[in-house]
């Protein structure tokens, strides 16, 4: 793309924050204690349903130092209807009766020691009448254990509205998509394939626990809180409160990591609560160890079928999706509709069915992560394409070519493919793979293979972001924004962009942090909607800017073109250093609701997250061990604005996903976590990475997005998982369908498929 | 989480220690390098009266060779063992091992004695010292006694030491010429403890002497000493590993968790003793191989 140089777009400028974090001067939550700050430890449920009998706090009040033990019946009086949660008001600020989940919050100890409180806990007993619980989401869209007795949509989504009241279910919603007509297409296919494959329960493990502070006072709420969406918590703690917003403060410094885990409500509501009912800050951070009690990543079954021709055209394609969303909804309704109508796949199909349900389970409730589902239908619809091609003696990357979705066609939903970069992103990772070469195999124990995926993500939409860029006196800029910098680099990519339009230096911005008194509204940092969505309104808002000092330069009468410096205009204007150019924009994508039966919709989705992936593979068939040799990652992100943030975006994304797919999995025994600390849940570490780990993006523009950028967050999470299962595949020649992707799972396929079973089974 | 309160003293003397210990009783704790105690405090699963901080005993750490025998004070710490020149000529067994432990921020710190009186089934050196035949030396309120490494690992974290003894130092036969070792082990990530592994060594170039010890598999360290038998009795040829395998049902306990099923850790067993015997005795059993670990 013929662009002139620029000294900011598609320069890798080194993070603003940088040396603050590095010499450990960066502010985080964790850090702030303000004068009078108690700290609430969280009694929690030990079984995962039951009718709460008793609660007996009495011994924890009697400790010395304990200042008060709350429970659901004292935040009442603080807050009389005490359910949040961004899609359904189902999440009680503690638990309210019941318990739907083991490690549910049920009281908290305030102490002014953080240590005291945690002994009080201790001296915390609850009886319970248990109740039967449901862990697997099948079973719970058919089970008689209802996790909750009506359903309860918040107002905000005005396409829940259906199911309010609904009793009987543990579905939360149901997403339809109908394109042509699958039945005839399967009956007119030359083959038809079905399969079944699933996802476990992962949790996001950002480095900085979930943490918030409470300070209530005078009628007036401040919230410092570890949060990746500012605006939607002032929103949501209004309403809890029935105060206007402008009583409710929040504050958000740097984040030590998100990945969707601390978006809408997690400890705001609480902390909020427990700071009314005790009159003075209250500050509640989590351990490590709690945060897999807070919010984590949907398991997911989900049944592919598809129709596909001799020639290797797939004519017709269905998907059942069931997301086991826990006991909350959280955002998980979001997630099955966004995910859903992308789960047949980038893929060109005449006649395509889709069905994707949000459950209720009795597990930690589910929400965001990094990904929104994209990674977990791409688990299975890429395996799927590797079983047809297989079946079919078909090369699997001109299977997939010959199939791919191309810029111009309509997708599932009938919008129209735009900037969306799937073959180029494709064919460079089979570039990178050397496909076209023969690999090496092996003959002996130790086998080699390699394989691909593909996919694509649709946008949350319609969401706002609104900027502000303040200049002031002497030509210096400010620019407010409510975009959270969690290490994503989002302070200066945005920076960057505002320079572009004001031709300053990206370092000579500052970016002020989310304050909602202070940042205008942003819908939140998630989704791999900020340079987009952000991008476009700092962009729009840095121009409204320039607008105006020309409006200035013309009142003060002066020749156009005349290009006196801001400094000297104000001073004209004002007669001394004083004044502000404040432009200001917000920004709303296209969108068109999808149709409540058949899914369509002709702007689904802002832009596309694309992204493949390609591994190459060694098994020792005698252990089921085996070694991630290369890993290649190949992601759309339009314009890289920043080519260094890419990669580490590309990178870090690549390696989360290689955890989900090779080690991590929250493991239950009868409702109960046996695995909730970093001991026993494993994450990859450095020496886990493979030793090839390419990470790249291809030579393309988003249109519409700001100087040509779209979102690169997420882009590495859809296609690893498959990349990796398919070259276990083709390395081994057996098919795992459930994540995490062991060497026992391995071992034991290679048993069943050579007929020799484990001695002693 | 955090530990729950506790006492500590940091003692300049054994004699110090043992009437700290003596003082306290079951309430007391000896605290080496940190790296096991440390985290179980933490996660609460511990809860002692007092720590008896024994790092500022001078001698007790040190490794020294006298009389064809290497001693290894408790306090060594397993970054020196992995440093050590006359432990890479004389116990080369120990220096392959050591490398396996976790990262080097905790082979800094943790300790040899530590590991041996932590007894976690699935670390690397109490099964070392039982292929090697180490002696245990410890010490209580009457004196000095040894312990036969074999008699040492009881049960899951249990071992011979009283809770008024101290672990001071380990004796090992410096290795003869002719004397082979293999060590394997199997982890999820790098720098875990092991999911299986084995450590074996032949005091000569035949299976007479053959000592094969396992981590990992059941809930202590175990000897395999029917393999070991069949492999006297057989030799190390196919039918020798054969039969050695088939034995392992007997010597071993696998158990499940997390990491594997008790099935796959008897599975592993049997492909971990063939790997060690291709080592061992490449001539009858064939060259060795590449591990994936
Ligand atoms: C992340 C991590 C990974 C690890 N990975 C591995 C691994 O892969 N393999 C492995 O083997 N280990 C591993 N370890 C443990 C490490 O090797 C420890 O150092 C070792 O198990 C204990 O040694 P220490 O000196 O730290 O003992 P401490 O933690 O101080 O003590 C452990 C126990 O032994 C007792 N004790 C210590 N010294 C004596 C003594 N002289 N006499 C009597 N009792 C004594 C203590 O009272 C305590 O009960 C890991 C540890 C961590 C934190």
């Amino acid at each position: 793309m013929a662009r002139t140089a620029s000294r900011n777009i598609g320069q890798s400028i080194p993070r603003l924050e940088a040396r603050e974090k590095v010499t450990g001067r960066a502010e985080y939550v964790h850090h702030l204690r303000l004068p009078g700050m108690l700290y609430g430890k969280i009694f929690r449920s030990t079984v995962p349903h039951a009718r709460i009998k008793s609660v007996d706090v009495s011994a924890a009040q009697a400790l010395e130092g304990v200042y008060r033990v709350v429970t659901i019946d004292d935040i009442r009086e603080a807050i009389p209807h005490p359910y949040y949660g961004p899609a359904f008001h189902d999440q009680p600020i503690l638990a309210d009766g019941k318990v739907r989940f083991a490690g549910e919050p049920v009281a908290v100890v305030l102490a002014a020691d953080p240590h005291i409180a945690q002994e009080a806990v201790g001296l915390i007993s609850a009886e319970y009448e248990e109740l039967p619980a449901v862990f697997d989401e099948v079973e719970a869209m058919s089970s008689d254990v209802l996790v909750h007795d009506v359903l309860k949509p918040a107002a905000t989504f005005p396409d829940l509205k259906h199911l309010a009241g609904r009793t009987g279910t543990n579905v939360a919603l149901d997403y339809h998509l109908l394109r042509g007509d699958p039945e005839a297409g399967f009956a007119a296919a030359d083959h038809v394939f079905e399969h079944t494959y699933r996802s476990q329960q992962v949790m996001h493990i950002p480095m900085e626990p979930f943490v918030s502070v409470a300070d209530a006072a005078d009628g007036r709420l401040t919230l410092h809180t570890a949060s990746q969406s500012p605006s939607f918590v002032r929103i949501e703690i209004a309403r809890l409160l029935g105060w206007p917003e402008n009583r409710v403060r929040v504050k958000v410094p740097y984040l030590g990591g998100g990945f969707g885990g601390k978006l809408y409500i997690k400890l705001e509501a609480l902390v909020t609560a427990l700071s009314l009912v005790a009159r003075r800050p209250v500050k509640v951070a989590l351990t490590m160890e709690e945060q897999f009690f807070m919010v984590t990543r949907h398991p997911c079954t989900f049944t592919i079928k598809s129709g596909v021709n001799k020639d290797g055209t797939i004519v017709a394609r269905t998907c059942k999706v069931v997301w086991n969303g826990g006991a909350y909804a959280d955002i998980g309704p979001r997630v099955t509709q966004k995910a859903g109508f992308t789960s047949a796949g980038p893929y060109d199909i005449e006649n395509v069915e889709i069905h994707s349900y949000a459950v209720y389970t009795n597990r930690p409730p589910c929400g965001a992560l990094r990904g929104f589902g994209a990674p977990q239908t791409a688990w299975a619809y890429e395996c799927h394409m590797d079983e047809i091609a297989e079946a079919l003696g078909m090369d699997k990357v001109a299977f997939r070519r010959k199939n791919l979705l191309q810029n111009g066609r309509p997708q599932a939903t009938g919008t129209i493919v735009q900037d969306a970069a799937l073959e180029q992103a494709l064919d460079q990772v089979a570039d990178r793979l050397n496909w076209n070469e023969p690999l090496d195999r092996g003959d002996g124990r130790i086998r080699r293979g390699r394989g691909i995926a593909v996919g694509f993500k649709g946008i949350t939409a319609p969401t706002t972001s609104v900027a502000i860029v303040n200049l002031y006196a002497d030509g210096s800029c400010g620019l407010y924004i409510s975009t959270v910098e969690m290490g994503q680099g989002s302070d200066t990519v945005m920076a960057q962009i505002a320079a572009e339009v004001l031709d300053m230096d990206a370092a000579a911005i500052k970016v002020v942090h989310p304050d909602t008194d202070v940042t205008p509204y942003d819908m939140g940092t998630l989704g791999s909607r900020s340079t987009f969505h952000m991008g476009t309104a700092v962009r729009l808002a840095a121009e409204d800017a320039r607008k105006k000092i020309a409006e200035l330069a013309r009142e003060l009468g002066l020749p156009e073109g005349s290009n006196l410096p801001l400094p000297e205009l104000f001073r004209r204007k004002y007669g001394m250093q004083a004044g502000n150019i404040i432009g200001t924009a917000s920004f709303i994508p296209k969108y068109e609701k999808p149709d409540a039966e058949t899914g369509h919709s002709r702007n689904a989705t802002p832009f596309w997250g694309v992204g493949a992936s390609g591994a190459e593979v060694e098994v020792d068939t005698e252990t089921g061990h085996y070694r991630i040799t290369k890993l290649v990652n190949v992601a759309d992100v339009g314009t890289a604005l920043n080519p260094k943030l890419v990669q580490v975006q590309l990178s870090g994304a690549g390696i989360m996903q290689l955890g989900f797919t090779t080690t991590e999995e929250m493991v239950y025994r009868d409702g109960q976590l046996t695995n909730g600390s970093l001991a026993d849940y494993k994450i990859p570490t450095l020496l886990d990475i493979p030793p090839e780990f390419i990470n790249e993006h291809v030579d393309s523009e988003q249109k519409d997005g700001p100087f040509g950028g779209k979102g690169a967050g997420e882009s590495t999470t859809i296609a690893l998982s498959p990349a990796i299962g398919n070259a276990l595949f083709d390395a081994v020649g057996v098919r795992l369908t459930d994540l995490p992707l062991t060497p026992e799972k391995i071992f034991r396929a290679l048993c069943e498929a050579n007929g020799t079973p484990l001695a002693g089974e | 989480m955090k530990a729950p309160d506790f006492d500590y003293v940091r003692v300049r003397s054994l004699d110090e220690a043992l009437a700290a210990l003596a003082a306290h009783g079951e309430g007391a704790r000896i605290l080496a390098g940190g790296q096991s105690l440390v985290p179980a405090l933490n996660l609460r699963l511990l809860a002692p009266e007092i720590l008896v901080d024994i790092g500022g005993i001078a001698d007790l750490s040190g490794i020294a060779l006298a009389d064809g025998t290497i001693r290894i004070g408790a306090m060594t710490r397993h970054a020196d063992l992995e440093r050590s020149p006359e432990i890479a000529r004389h116990v080369p067994l120990l220096a392959r091992a050591v490398r396996e432990i976790g990262h080097p921020a905790i082979r800094n710190r943790g300790t040899i004695g530590g590991s041996l009186a932590h007894a976690d089934p699935a670390s690397e050196l109490p099964a070392c010292v039982l292929a090697l035949e180490a002696r245990i030396v410890a010490r209580g309120p009457s004196g000095e006694r040894t312990i036969a490494a074999s008699d040492f690992f009881r049960g899951l974290y249990e071992t011979a030491l009283g809770p008024d003894e101290i672990l001071v130092r380990i004796e090992i036969p410096a290795a003869a010429a002719g004397e082979r070792f293999a060590f394997h082990e199997l982890a999820r990530r790098h720098g875990d403890y092991a999911m299986a592994g084995i450590a074996a060594l032949a005091r000569d170039t035949g299976a007479a002497t053959l000592r094969i010890a396992y981590f990992g598999i059941g809930s202590r360290p175990m000897l395999a000493a029917g393999a070991a038998a069949a492999l006297r009795d057989h030799g190390a040829s196919e039918a020798g590993a054969a039969a050695a395998v088939r034995a392992l049902g007997a010597d071993l306990e696998p158990q499940s968790d997390l990491q594997a099923s008790a099935a796959l850790r008897m599975h592993l067993a049997g492909v971990l003793l063939r790997r060690a015997l291709k080592d061992l005795f490449p001539d009858a059993a064939g060259g060795r191989e590449e591990e994936i670990a």
